[in-house]
């Protein structure tokens, strides 16, 4: 499928100026994003991927800088606009829901004054159209009551339904893209899921294109459409989602995969993949992952491999991704 | 934690407020300890500011007299003297105060029900009359003197302390850690002096260092208004109080008195600047959420 | 709302009984012989023979019990009558009634601007963070901070009166304190200033502007720093805020992020924690109208506490409790305004 992107970023680095030095937190990454498909970032936290979120959307704090790379949006880079050019993509051809909605949502207004002002923003039109409006959204988003929550402050309303006034939100100027910000991490599992069916459902209404970034491997294998796996800052390992899940290539992506509790094998012990995410000050030379590789080589360390394509459009960051091949058939019985 | 530790020093030391404030605190202490061999006392109270003219005019800057003279007295003898007074209002108000407060805020949180809200109730009472008017009126009652200034800002000057530490015994009931202990029969008692109260006493610590400056501004304002140190007394309010005097009596010639409140003055800005400056630092250094 | 300011407004004559009972409890820790020096001439209290002595503390029940003292006083006092004060050589009634409109329109005239001012730079200084403005704006808060009220009021006096001669120390110029004692000259608010204007006399207006000036900046001088600094933290806490990372990508425009979304936040702690505070500039009227020899509030009741004018002591007292009582039920009800989450009650 030729399809062209709405949205690729291309060799994207955002470094942060701190006191104690320089963090690289997202250091060249590539991915596209198509309409009406999901792509799904995943990754452990620290490892990038909300600042490639919030790098897209140039709304990173004042230490964090874009130093080199694209963000192109039909064709225009968005690393290159005026502020103010920028501002106008903002909320209306790019919108994002953020984890948190407690947090996310501005304690001292209505929910309805936070929506209006969004739509009012983009589009042109009075108070009481805007109002309108909203109430629609509130109740596409499927909020009871949309009149009455409309004047409803954030703490009166359940986590479910601020994040789904969220959605209304950040919905509101139908957006081309979405960026969904680890949405249902903070909500129960009953709502998570009534979440990521609203979102799917407005995706087909929509036409848009969402980039759904979580450490939840679960998640992504139901919703997105093609991964990429994040680890300290670079992309990994990149493919389509049942490439992703059946074939992985990359260590990282091999460990995570196996650190998922399965229930139509019998496991002895759940895989843990050993150590922790590296010190962003303090990263090992060579392939970043090495310290915590068990098919590490000598040349892992001193060496950073480079993307490799190994299927159609199956990119991967390793020297010795065959190993992980082998490994797979060793481990066939327990591993699918 | 040592790497937490030196981060804080760190910190503290890249700080140019931080290292102003820290350095003018070291030169009024050198000051305080040295000022028996900067200014020899010439009497058998060495705070007693020595009469060296029986002219009531003030007498600016001459030699032998570097701030002048006011009241007869030698204002540079007060101003290394008053420094003195400044640290011993000002420590032994906060340590009384802080103390009052740490016992009375623990006897509150550890005991609650009708004990604490009675305590409450009384710390109210005493915080819905301003301060500075409080240390006025009791001091008035007690008969003036240093001493008694002293006393009633501590009678006074608990209250914060008091709510701090109560506030944080009650949230630290809640903690895991707590309800672990509690868990294993420790009693309340050990659980608050082991537990609650180290966890509780660095904010305490600094809340009393910025309260220091302006405990010494309201100490001297007292002074200033004629009721604290007694006349001739080596305090920079009370030096401050004759400036106060001549200037109103002098439209148009006032300059001509400047050194009476410059000099006293000074002393008293940055001696209240250097703690508040410390107290700044303090707390950004170890709670740097509270950067101000 | 308005059942919790009801229960606040009834709880607040029980703090000021408690608070009278503490303060007549220190006057009575005097004891008759020291109270007596109130009442008679210190001159002619040398002379008096032992039996005189006694009769003068059975007239004004000096010996009796504390209880029935302070009954007697709080019946006094129920009835509107506070005693009589030997600083205002009146009764305590009527000297406060002539000398709170002075305090009244310094505190006031202070008041406001500090709070429009102080926010103002706090926001300044949030927003430039750590550049040219902020160290300057914060320079002059710490500075600020730690220049004692009267301090600062001497050195103003000494420039803006001594050399420059603009801005003179008491209340009003001889004549137009003549003026408005004037039968002619009505009094509709005993604001003095806006009586002025209201007379038309600009002249008069004018006059007690002059006199105001000085003082005015020195009882604000010292909260303007004290709020900036409460604001410029706030504000900063607040802009790291993920809901002010929402505002910015809805695409709003920094101007109203920071005006809108920070500012309405940034002003939570300021109210409570700085309300709290700016109220206690009430209180500096006491030093700021001794250091500029104002008649008002503030300087009866620290000549009365020096004098040891019991009567009047004892009322000043409470009237300047129920200004912070009251404050402080204010900053309780703006504090639900500002914050939704704030149910009173």
């Amino acid at each position: 499928m030729e399809k062209k992107p709405v949205l690729s970023v291309k060799n994207l680095k955002t470094y942060f100026y701190t006191e104690d030095g320089i963090v690289k937190a997202v250091d060249g990454v590539d991915f596209d994003v198509y309409q009406g498909e999901t792509l799904g970032i995943v990754g452990e936290s620290g490892c990038g991927k909300s600042v490639t979120a919030l790098s897209i959307l140039r709304i990173l704090d004042e230490k964090g800088r874009i130093v080199e790379g694209q963000v192109l949006l039909d064709g225009v880079d968005l690393t290159k606009i005026e502020e103010q050019d920028m501002r106008k993509i903002r909320g209306k051809d790019i919108a994002i829901i953020f984890q948190e909605p407690m947090v996310a949502l501005n304690p001292v207004f209505t929910i309805g004054d936070q929506i209006m002002e969004a739509i009012m923003l983009h589009q042109k039109v009075d108070e009481k159209t805007a109002r309108n409006m909203a109430v629609d959204l509130l109740r596409k988003v499927g909020i009871p009551e949309p009149e009455k929550r409309i004047d409803q402050y954030p703490h009166e309303l359940s986590g479910g339904m601020r994040q789904r006034a969220m959605i209304a939100m950040a919905l509101s100027c139908k957006p081309k893209v979405l960026i969904a910000d680890e949405p249902t991490t903070a909500l129960d599992v009953t709502i998570q899921a009534q979440i990521m069916e609203l979102m799917k459902e407005l995706q087909k209404e929509y036409g848009m294109a969402i980039m759904l970034i979580t450490h939840d491997l679960g998640l992504i294998a139901e919703n997105a459409d093609r991964v990429v796996v994040m680890y300290a800052g670079k992309v990994v390992e990149y493919a389509d989602v049942k490439t992703l899940f059946n074939d992985p290539k990359h260590p990282y992506t091999w460990g995570l995969l196996h650190a998922i509790p399965r229930l139509d094998i019998e496991q002895t012990r759940l895989y843990n993949i050993p150590g922790v995410v590296p010190d962003p000050l303090h990263f090992p030379p060579g392939c970043k992952f090495n310290p915590r590789c068990e098919f590490k080589e000598e040349r892992c360390t001193r060496e950073e491999p480079q993307l490799i394509e190994v299927g159609e459009n199956h990119t991967v960051r390793c020297f010795f991704w065959q190993k992980v091949d082998e490994a797979k058939k060793r481990k066939v019985g327990e591993f699918v | 934690m040592r790497v937490e530790t030196r981060r804080t020093l760190r910190r503290l030391l890249r700080n140019p407020s931080a290292v102003l404030g820290f350095s003018l605190l070291i030169f009024f202490t050198l000051i305080a300890i040295f000022a028996p061999l900067i200014c020899p006392p010439q009497s058998y109270d060495p705070y007693m500011i020595p009469i060296v003219t029986w002219d009531k005019t003030p007498q600016p800057p001459s030699e032998g007299h570097p701030f002048g003279i006011i009241d007869g007295r030698d204002i540079f003898y007060g101003v290394v003297w008053g420094t003195r007074t400044a640290f011993k209002v000002g420590l032994t108000v906060t340590l009384t105060s802080t103390l009052v407060g740490l016992v009375i805020g623990s006897i509150a949180g550890y005991f609650g029900g009708w004990l604490d809200e009675v305590l409450m109730r009384i710390t109210d009472v005493f915080l819905s009359i301003p301060y500075i008017l409080a240390a006025i009126v009791m001091t008035a009652f007690l008969g003036m003197g240093l001493d008694k200034v002293m006393i009633s800002l501590i009678i006074f000057g608990w209250m914060a302390t008091a709510r701090l530490i109560r506030a944080n015994i009650l949230q630290a009931r809640e903690e895991q850690y707590v309800l672990a202990a509690k868990a294993l029969g420790v009693s309340d008692f050990w659980v608050i002096t082991k537990h609650i109260l180290p966890n509780t006493i660095f904010p305490v610590l600094i809340q009393a260092t910025m309260r220091i400056g302006s405990l010494v501004i309201t100490a001297a304002a007292l002074s200033f208004l004629g009721l604290g140190a007694p006349v001739g007394y080596a305090d920079w309010g009370a030096l401050l109080n004759f400036a106060r005097n001549w200037l109103l009596g002098a439209s148009g010639e006032a300059l001509r008195y400047w050194y009476a409140i410059v000099y006293p003055g000074t002393a008293m800005v940055l001696f209240v600047l250097a703690w508040n400056l410390v107290g700044d630092a303090l707390r950004d250094a170890f709670d740097p959420r509270l950067r101000g | 709302m308005l059942t919790y300011i009801v229960r606040r407004l009834l709880l607040l004559p029980l703090i000021l009984f408690g608070l009278s009972l503490i303060v007549f409890g220190m006057i009575q820790s005097l004891g008759p012989d020291r109270l007596l020096a109130a009442y008679v001439n210190p001159g002619v209290l040398d002379k008096l023979t032992p039996a005189q002595l006694e009769k003068i503390k059975q007239k004004y029940g000096l010996g009796d019990p504390m209880m029935i003292r302070y009954l007697k006083w709080l019946k006094n006092t129920l009835q509107g009558d506070l005693g009589w004060s030997l600083v205002g050589k009146q009764p305590v009634r009527d000297a406060i009634l002539s000398r709170l409109p002075w305090t009244a329109e310094l505190a006031l005239y202070s008041i406001i601007p500090v709070v429009f001012v102080g926010v103002w730079l706090g926001v300044i200084a949030a927003v430039n963070r750590d550049k040219f403005l902020d160290h300057f704006v914060r320079i002059f808060a710490v500075v600020g901070w730690s220049f004692p009220d009267f301090v600062f009021g001497l050195i103003v006096l000494m420039v803006f009166y001594s050399i420059l001669g603009w801005f003179p120390p008491g209340n009003l110029s001889l004549w137009a304190d003549q003026v408005i004692k004037s039968p002619e000259f009505r009094r509709f608010t005993s604001l003095v200033t806006i009586d002025a204007l209201l007379n038309g006399r600009f002249d008069v207006f004018v006059d007690a502007l002059r006199h105001l000036v000085a003082p005015i900046l020195t009882l604000s001088w010292l909260w303007w720093a004290y709020l900036l600094r409460i604001t410029r933290s706030s504000m900063l806490e607040v802009l790291t805020k993920e809901y002010i990372r929402t505002a910015r990508a809805k695409g709003l425009s920094e101007r109203v992020v920071i005006n809108k979304h920070a500012r309405r936040n940034a002003m939570i702690p300021v109210v409570t924690v700085g309300g709290g505070m700016v109220i206690q500039l009430f209180a500096g009227t006491v030093i700021v109208e001794m250091v500029f020899n104002r008649t008002g509030m503030g300087s009866f009741t620290a000549t009365a506490a020096t004098q040891l004018d019991y009567a009047s002591i004892m009322a000043s007292t409470l009237f300047y409790s129920l200004i912070l009582v009251l404050g402080n039920l204010v900053i309780d009800i703006l504090y639900a305004v500002v914050d939704p989450r704030v149910r009173l009650g």
